[in-house]
């Protein structure tokens, strides 16, 4: 090939390009500190809340409906963005200067993420109850959302899990009483199976909702291993967690689990089906709660694309013990989420009204409560089952209540203490097990590896 | 060098011509790259100010990204934290002795190549079937080029009960009586990546479709001719006359599909989020689940730099030898 | 392209063609049955009433239509250059536009966000456009070039004998030539500036921006998922783009070109 001089002209053409393109880089990559925003007049102005929750827009406005009669001055623009898009959305928001005011926090890996974004809330938590507030607020609020001593977001409402949720007249058809043991929880699924009915429908393909079924089962093999091995107080591989998987891996194998479990999604595919009674069993946590009202039934039926159905009871029953020791198989939760005050924020002050009001008055939370997504932070405060319709009163009333007032001395924490990379590794060995391409001994070594590569420190 | 803008007088028309005999197809069309230099070539106008726009535009706005992406693959970073760690080709070396890695790109290779002869033969069939004399050939374009449309994000819950065990598939294995067929197509590490590419060969067979259409237009209608009275039937046709224009499209389409595998993430991700168990993990997947969940920014800038060389490494090799089996012809 | 001279070969042609299609339909059926459920077709007017879809429709018409021009103009440019015109190392620019191609979207969202903010974008329809045509431009110039070598060099010779500038033949030759790939380019770029998610998300941040992408996310949640109308927006948003296809595909017919040597 002949070799051929560029014209000048282009040359200079190019290199001018070269030196434009280099400048550009050059000036965005000198980062992009903004200036702190300004605090702004406390009781008027106008405010962005961005959250993956609560998860419609119709259910944000009721709440901010609900703030503005107390401050009509504040106007609080509510912009929902999905969770799997989450980091994703807010990493540049946030650090462009133009973000929100106000945005959703969850304990665990967002806490660490977007912690030097976040004000801290504090002083806020004192202004608003006194000195001694940390008694006044569910404790797993605090810890969850505190990082470097400083409380990056207000803890709105808690969600629990470690409890089945059940099909009240399905059981009924069948003359099933809710299991209690892993035997009888074959017998539940074998009696129904003889009906074509199916049992107990997890979307398996996914982190949370199988670490909730791991994390019941280990406490029901040894209480509290869980949690010790998600602070390096035990090992992956102990023996207990070793035969939670073992037990794991018997649900799949003694018909409990459904075929291709782990070919889904709890939302959709695992909600809908339970929703529309092709199973009689589900693993939910408290935020399910809302179902048993007529209103969220009613709509979550037709969301699960059935046509005139009718809303039918759903009753929250114990995880069974299935390792057969009598343990008790405790709950476990995590603050839902909080709200932070973005440092970079124009109009903190009525940023921090609103988050103040939704957090630690009793009308805000009070709101939050009655949704029966999330259960509410403030202590004092109950969802009121006189004015919330459930779908079968004389039947519900009793467990739903009882759920309630139990969840309030709940302690362990449910995923806050994980990093992702260790909630990735506990997937993996959960769905090695299942498809049988490990051991629960193999998984078990190989998750403490990578719990170890991870950065987790055992003792 | 002959001057673009020299003009002729008006109205004087210019009887000499340099246009050669009439050459068959085959040697004038669909020539990717070089090809002969002749003395024509030489006298030929300077392209540059015509491509510099296009360069300006994705080179100048996407090559501090690719830069960027260099940058940080030598980092140990989670995106946001003030003090990234230096680990200069540290992640390179973590992602060659990493199991996962290996494993996503042997999915990529042989979902490449699997997805692109199939989606190149069905669109080569539709192309030629549709240009043919059928009925209602609308009706059946619109058809094959509407799953291009659909997002695969709307899509993949709809896959997902599809081939659920009592989804809709299974159901038709049933109705024809080959439900001995049926199973828990995604909920097995063995058919989850058969079912993925599947996904994306009904997704992805309009758009081979549509290039041939639009190639196939260029087919000189009086060699077809020639070729019949020749007695050729059909499929003689297919192979001698249409296939050997069709090549140009091909390496373009082989091309893109190879770069298009390698940065698969939309239907893998949201069918089976790269399992059971990663059985469907691809390169395009890993990257994601490390830069966005996992906050390992460097280690997905380090994937996506290899991604980067080993997509212009096949974009290359595709090229020569198509313009090899051309310069053979 | 096939001769279809009996009787017995057009039905041949018919039925092959007919059960290619079937596994394509299929899953549209399904779909289209989702989008049907529960109820109904209240499902879409439920979809036609989320607030603000109007202006979500005009945001994401502003931005195809800005894309689509842009792409076509540099890429019609770039191909004939490539196709037609001398440029010296002209494989090593061609591989250097290729490249821009094989970074996926999600690595590419910091920098872009950081050129955006320096160019003082963010928030403005650019901080779309720009990125999703300097996305679209590598692989319309593949398939452009593609097609232009297969116009006959002869047409520019004789052009050029005659006089004209290669811009003129630019404008006559090369824009009438290449509707069919043309078309190509203009549905496939339609497409990837219509159904793009991740960038509007993240660079457009005030509702009045935001585009049609965004309404299925007005129905999914945390812990809830409500897939009736996810499908009927999917429905809805689809039709635009299929209509334009349909337009479209006309130009796609057997074009000038086989016909402009004699």
């Amino acid at each position: 090939m002949r070799l051929r001089l560029l014209p000048k002209s282009t040359v200079r053409r190019l290199s001018f390009l070269l030196a434009a393109t280099v400048a550009i880089a050059g000036l965005s990559a000198c980062g992009s500190g903004g200036s702190s925003g300004s605090a702004g007049n406390a009781t008027s102005g106008t405010i962005n809340w961005w959250g993956w929750t609560p998860t419609d827009t119709a259910t944000a406005d009721n709440y901010i409906a609900a703030f503005n009669k107390q401050y009509p001055n504040i106007k609080v623009n509510y912009k929902l963005v999905n969770i799997s898009d989450w980091v994703a959305a807010l990493r540049p928001a946030l650090a462009s200067g133009q973000g929100p005011d106000v945005f959703d926090v969850q304990p665990g890996a967002y806490v660490t993420e977007f912690k030097s974004f976040a004000e801290d809330l504090t002083p806020m938590a004192e202004q608003a109850l006194g000195s001694d507030w940390k008694s006044k607020v569910a404790p797993i609020g605090i810890s969850g959302l505190t990082a470097d001593g400083r409380l990056v977001a207000m803890s709105v409402g808690a969600v629990y899990a470690g409890m089945l949720w059940i099909n009240e007249g399905t059981f009924q058809k069948y003359n099933l009483s809710p299991p209690t043991t892993l035997s009888e929880w074959e017998h539940v699924c074998q009696v129904l199976k003889q009906n074509n009915v199916g049992c107990f429908v997890q979307g398996a393909a996914q982190e949370g909702f199988d670490q909730d079924t791991l994390q019941s089962i280990a406490n029901s093999v040894q209480p509290g291993l869980w949690t010790k091995a998600s602070t390096g107080d035990a090992k992956w591989n102990d023996p207990g967690i070793v035969q939670t998987l073992a037990i794991w891996k018997q649900m799949f194998g003694d018909g409990i689990m459904q075929t291709g479990a782990v070919g889904y999604q709890q939302y959709p595919d695992a909600n809908n089906d339970f929703l529309t009674g092709k199973y009689g069993m589900v693993m939910m946590g408290t935020w399910y709660t809302q179902y048993a009202t007529n209103k969220a039934m009613t709509a979550a039926l037709s969301a699960a694309g059935v046509s005139g159905a009718k809303p039918f009871p759903i009753l929250p029953v114990a995880f069974p013990d299935v390792a057969g020791k009598g343990n008790t198989s405790e709950m476990y939760g995590d603050s839902d989420f909080g709200l932070a005050v973005a440092t970079k924020s124009k109009n903190r002050a009525a940023a921090e009204t609103f988050v103040k009001w939704v957090t630690t008055t009793t009308a805000g939370q009070q709101v939050i409560a009655d949704q029966l997504d999330d259960l509410p932070a403030l202590k004092s405060v109950e969802p009121n089952l006189n004015v919330i319709q459930l779908v079968n009163p004389s039947s519900q009333t009793k467990p739903v209540q009882d759920l309630v007032t139990s969840v309030g001395t709940v302690t362990e924490p449910r995923e806050s203490l994980l990093s992702a990379d260790v909630q990735t590794a506990i997937l993996a060995a959960a769905t090695s097990v299942a498809t049988g391409k490990a051991t629960p001994q193999q998984a078990a070594d190989t998750l403490q590896q990578a719990a170890e590569a991870a950065g987790e420190t055992f003792k | 060098m002959r001057l673009a803008s020299r003009r002729e007088p008006s109205g004087v028309a210019v009887t000499e011509t340099h246009v050669a005999p009439h050459r068959p197809p085959s040697q004038r069309a669909g020539a990717v790259g070089g090809g002969v230099r002749t003395r024509r070539q030489a006298r030929r106008p300077l392209g540059l100010p015509w491509i510099l726009p296009a360069l300006t535009l994705s080179v100048g706005l996407l090559y501090y990204a690719i830069g960027y992406t260099a940058y940080i693959s030598t980092l140990n970073w989670d995106g946001i934290g003030p003090n990234p760690q230096h680990v200069g080709g540290g992640n390179y070396t973590r992602i060659f002795h990493d199991p996962v890695f290996w494993d996503a790109v042997r999915h990529t290779v042989y979902f490449f190549v699997v997805t692109f002869l199939i989606q190149t033969l069905l669109g080569l069939t539709f192309a030629v079937l549709l240009h043919s004399r059928v009925k209602l050939a609308v009706v059946y374009k619109v058809i094959v080029f509407v799953p291009v449309v659909l997002a695969p994000a709307i899509m993949a819950p709809v896959f997902r009960h599809m081939f659920a065990p009592d989804g809709e598939f299974n159901g038709l294995l049933h109705a024809l009586g080959l439900g001995t067929l049926a199973q828990p197509w995604i909920g097995q590490t063995s058919t989850a990546l058969p079912v993925i590419m599947a996904i994306t060969i009904w997704e992805w067979t309009g758009v081979t479709f549509v290039l041939y259409y639009a190639a196939m237009t260029q087919v000189d209608q009086s060699v077809l001719e020639a070729a019949r009275i020749d007695g050729a039937g059909n499929l003689r046709t297919l192979f001698n006359v249409i296939w050997p224009e069709m090549r140009g499209t091909t390496v373009a389409l082989a091309i893109l599909s190879a770069i298009g595998a390698l940065k698969t993430f939309d239907v893998p991700y949201l069918v089976t989020i790269g399992g059971p168990n990663y059985a469907t993990e691809f390169l395009g997947t890993y990257i994601y689940r490390m830069t966005i969940p996992l906050d390992h920014v460097g280690y997905g800038a380090a994937l996506s730099i290899i991604l980067l060389v080993v997509a212009l490494v096949m974009a290359i090799l595709f090229q020569v030898a198509g313009r090899e089996r051309k310069a053979r012809d | 392209m096939f001769e279809a001279r009996t009787w017995r070969t057009r039905m041949v042609l018919q039925v092959a063609l007919t059960l290619l299609v079937l596994p394509y339909l299929f899953p549209l059926i399904v779909m289209v049955k989702g989008s049907l459920a529960g109820q109904g077709f209240s499902n879409y007017t439920a979809v036609l009433a989320v607030p603000g879809l109007a202006r979500f429709f005009v945001n994401t018409i502003i931005i195809a239509a800005s894309v689509i021009v842009l792409v076509y103009g540099v890429t019609m440019m770039a191909a004939f250059g490539f196709a037609k015109l001398h440029i010296p190392f002209r494989e090593f620019y061609f591989w250097l536009l290729l490249a821009c191609l094989t970074l996926p979207e999600v690595v590419l969202l910091a920098p872009l966000f950081a050129t955006a903010i320096r160019l003082g974008t963010y928030n403005t329809y650019w901080s779309v456009i720009l990125p999703l045509a300097a996305l679209q431009v590598p692989f319309a110039v593949l398939l452009t070039r593609n097609f232009i070598n297969g116009l006959p060099d002869e047409l520019f010779e004789a052009a050029r004998v005659d006089g004209a500038s290669s811009f003129r033949g630019f404008i006559y030759l090369v824009i009438p030539l290449t509707r069919p790939i043309a078309a190509a380019v203009f549905i496939f770029t339609l497409i990837a500036a219509w159904n793009d998610y991740l960038m509007p998300l993240v660079f457009l941040q005030s509702t009045a921006m935001q585009t049609i992408t965004l309404v299925p996310s007005f129905f999914v949640g945390e812990f809830s998922n409500d897939q009736t109308k996810i499908l009927a927006s999917a429905v809805i948003t689809a039709i635009p783009e299929i209509v334009a296809y349909l337009c479209l595909q006309g130009l796609f017919e057997r074009g000038l070109s086989a016909g402009a040597i004699k």
